[in-house]
């Protein structure tokens, strides 16, 4: 679904943000990104989602070369790529719902489509009776659940979600991490970069390690047992 | 929404793929249309503002406008009296004034010829002193001379085509003495000359100075939205999506602000303008200024609907490369 090779961006004057990265991603499958600040875990999921090319190297997603397609092309990429911004980037003066349904109305569906579908994402998060809100009014947890449920509304192959618990109390870490294994299971591909060593360590799925914009290729196996010890 | 609570779908259903909100052209401008009228209710002060900066600016150079209009039409009444006149020193036959009436006529530039006999020309002479009609005591009309009068087309009455008509017409068997008031037909024309080219000076800064305004304001309208462009750009929307409501929401502002800038000129116009300035025609049955006529108007609007698009446009593709 995703692969990388030998990937290599530097932005301006810097040093590059990412150094000849080599990674490849099933189809289905949930990976961890992690690495701390500044190791280029952010810049890595701007190139999946096509708003960085690399300098060097190819970006495959879902058999697309994206460092071959035109401008015109990229909108039509991430209609089939979900993602959850570290400060999640939602209208502060729109409601719930707006957010939410702004990626439907992208995609030309009509007016009743977009609420039914809408309102069972919602749901799905668990702020349906907030619809009207506008998102401004809104706990980081709720703001977090609307910018997910926006990514994730029209079922996306890929998500991608930067730093998605970065303020989230740890109930509201574990209602997210769900919400991305339910996403998992409905065979979504799924990678999350976060620094968050417990949200790694209560799961057990692929772990991928940054370290100033090098892979370090890692599996972490974790015993059942040990996360309940921690329980 | 009380369907949705009724229904718990408790599993993730797939949904059927979707009807589309509408398909080809008429659709698609249904939707970016209603959802340019939403922007515009969503963002009611910043559509104020650039309404009311777009009416401003256009009342700016339509008032220009309406002042320039009516000294070219008041020096249209004056060029009026450009004229030329031939002199005879008799009375001439039916038979000659005819002649020569159609000859003269014949020459590019001739828009009236009018023969003036002796006693048309006293009683214009008379006229003319009104109040010291003694003078004229013991004038007979036989002293005075007959002449052809001749106004020229518009396109004639300036100094090098005058004087290339008088040339032609002097060549005409039997013209000999000719007049138009040489001195006062070049003043005129450069007075003309300078207060167009003044005018031009003038109107072009007002109208660089009115774009760039009205395009700096749309364009801190789009700044205020920018999260927005970079949202829609991520869930995937085309640039003509993303741009689309916009450019039409531009167009709006600039069409409403081009109707509220010629209503409140005509408000101002019937205020006190109408019966103002009548200095600037020697004619009293065209005293006070008129209003400007329909394809300024028309310009106008479709002047207010351009600035609104081309500054939408300009400013967005500022944004969009997100």
């Amino acid at each position: 679904m995703i692969q990388l090779h030998n990937v290599t961006l530097a932005y301006q004057h810097d040093a590059s943000a990412l150094n000849n990265i080599t990674l490849k991603i099933a189809k289905g499958e949930f990976v961890f990104l992690t690495g701390p600040s500044g190791a280029g875990k952010t810049t890595l999921l701007r190139l999946l989602y096509g708003a960085l090319t690399p300098n060097r190297g190819q970006v495959i997603i879902d058999g697309q070369n994206i460092t071959r397609l035109s401008p015109s092309q990229i909108p039509l990429l991430r209609r089939s790529i979900g993602v959850v911004f570290q400060d999640f980037k939602l209208l502060q003066n729109r409601t719930v719902f707006e957010n939410v349904a702004i990626t439907l109305e992208v995609l030309g569906w009509g007016r009743v489509d977009i609420g039914k579908k809408t309102m069972h994402i919602l749901k799905q998060m668990g702020i349906e009776s907030k619809y009207n809100l506008v998102t401004q009014r809104l706990s980081g947890g709720e703001q977090q659940r609307v910018a997910l449920a926006r990514a994730l509304v029209n079922d996306p192959k890929i998500l991608l979600a930067d730093e998605p618990t970065g303020n989230l109390d740890e109930a509201n870490k574990n209602q997210i991490l769900n919400i991305f294994k339910e996403a998992n299971i409905r065979g979504t591909t799924v990678v999350v970069a976060t620094h968050d060593r417990r949200l790694i360590e209560q799961s057990h799925f692929r772990l991928e390690t940054l370290i100033k914009g090098e892979l370090l290729v890692e599996q972490v196996e974790k015993e059942k047992t040990r996360d309940n010890q921690a329980i | 929404m009380n369907k949705w609570k009724k229904k718990k779908p408790e599993t993730i259903k797939q949904f059927k793929r979707p009807t589309l909100a509408g398909d080809g052209f008429g659709g698609r401008a249904g939707f970016f249309m209603s959802r340019a009228i939403t922007n515009i209710r969503q963002n009611v002060f910043v559509n104020v503002v650039t309404i009311g900066t777009i009416t401003l600016a256009l009342l700016i150079v339509s008032l220009f406008l309406l002042i320039f209009v009516n000294l070219e039409s008041a020096a249209e009444n004056w060029s009026e009296r450009v004229q030329v006149t031939v002199y005879f020193d008799k009375e001439l036959s039916a038979q000659d004034q005819t002649l020569l009436n159609q000859k003269i006529s014949a020459l590019s530039g001739v828009s009236r010829v009018n023969y003036v006999t002796r006693e048309e020309a006293l009683k214009r002479f008379k006229s003319r002193l009104k109040g010291q009609e003694t003078l004229l005591e013991g004038v007979r009309s036989e002293v005075l001379p007959t002449s052809f009068e001749i106004a020229l087309k518009r396109s004639h009455r300036d100094t090098a085509a005058i004087e290339n008509f008088v040339t032609v017409l002097k060549k005409i068997p039997g013209i000999a003495e000719v007049q138009y008031g040489e001195e006062w037909v070049r003043r005129f024309n450069s007075f003309l000359n300078f207060m167009r080219l003044l005018g031009a000076l003038l109107g072009g800064f007002l109208i660089i100075a009115v774009v760039f305004i009205v395009s700096n304001t749309i364009k801190l309208t789009i700044y205020s939205r920018r999260d927005e462009l970079e949202v829609m750009s991520l869930v995937g929307a085309t640039r003509l999506f993303i741009k689309a409501p916009f450019l039409l929401e531009g167009l709006i502002q600039g069409m409403t602000g081009s109707i509220f800038s010629i209503f409140l000129l005509f408000v101002l116009y019937e205020g006190f303008l109408h019966n103002a300035g009548s200095f600037l025609t020697f004619n009293p049955t065209t005293s006070g200024l008129g209003f400007l006529p329909f394809e300024y108007v028309a310009g106008i609007l479709l002047a207010g609907a351009l600035l609104g698009f081309i500054g939408s446009l300009t400013s967005l593709k500022r944004f969009i490369n997100v």
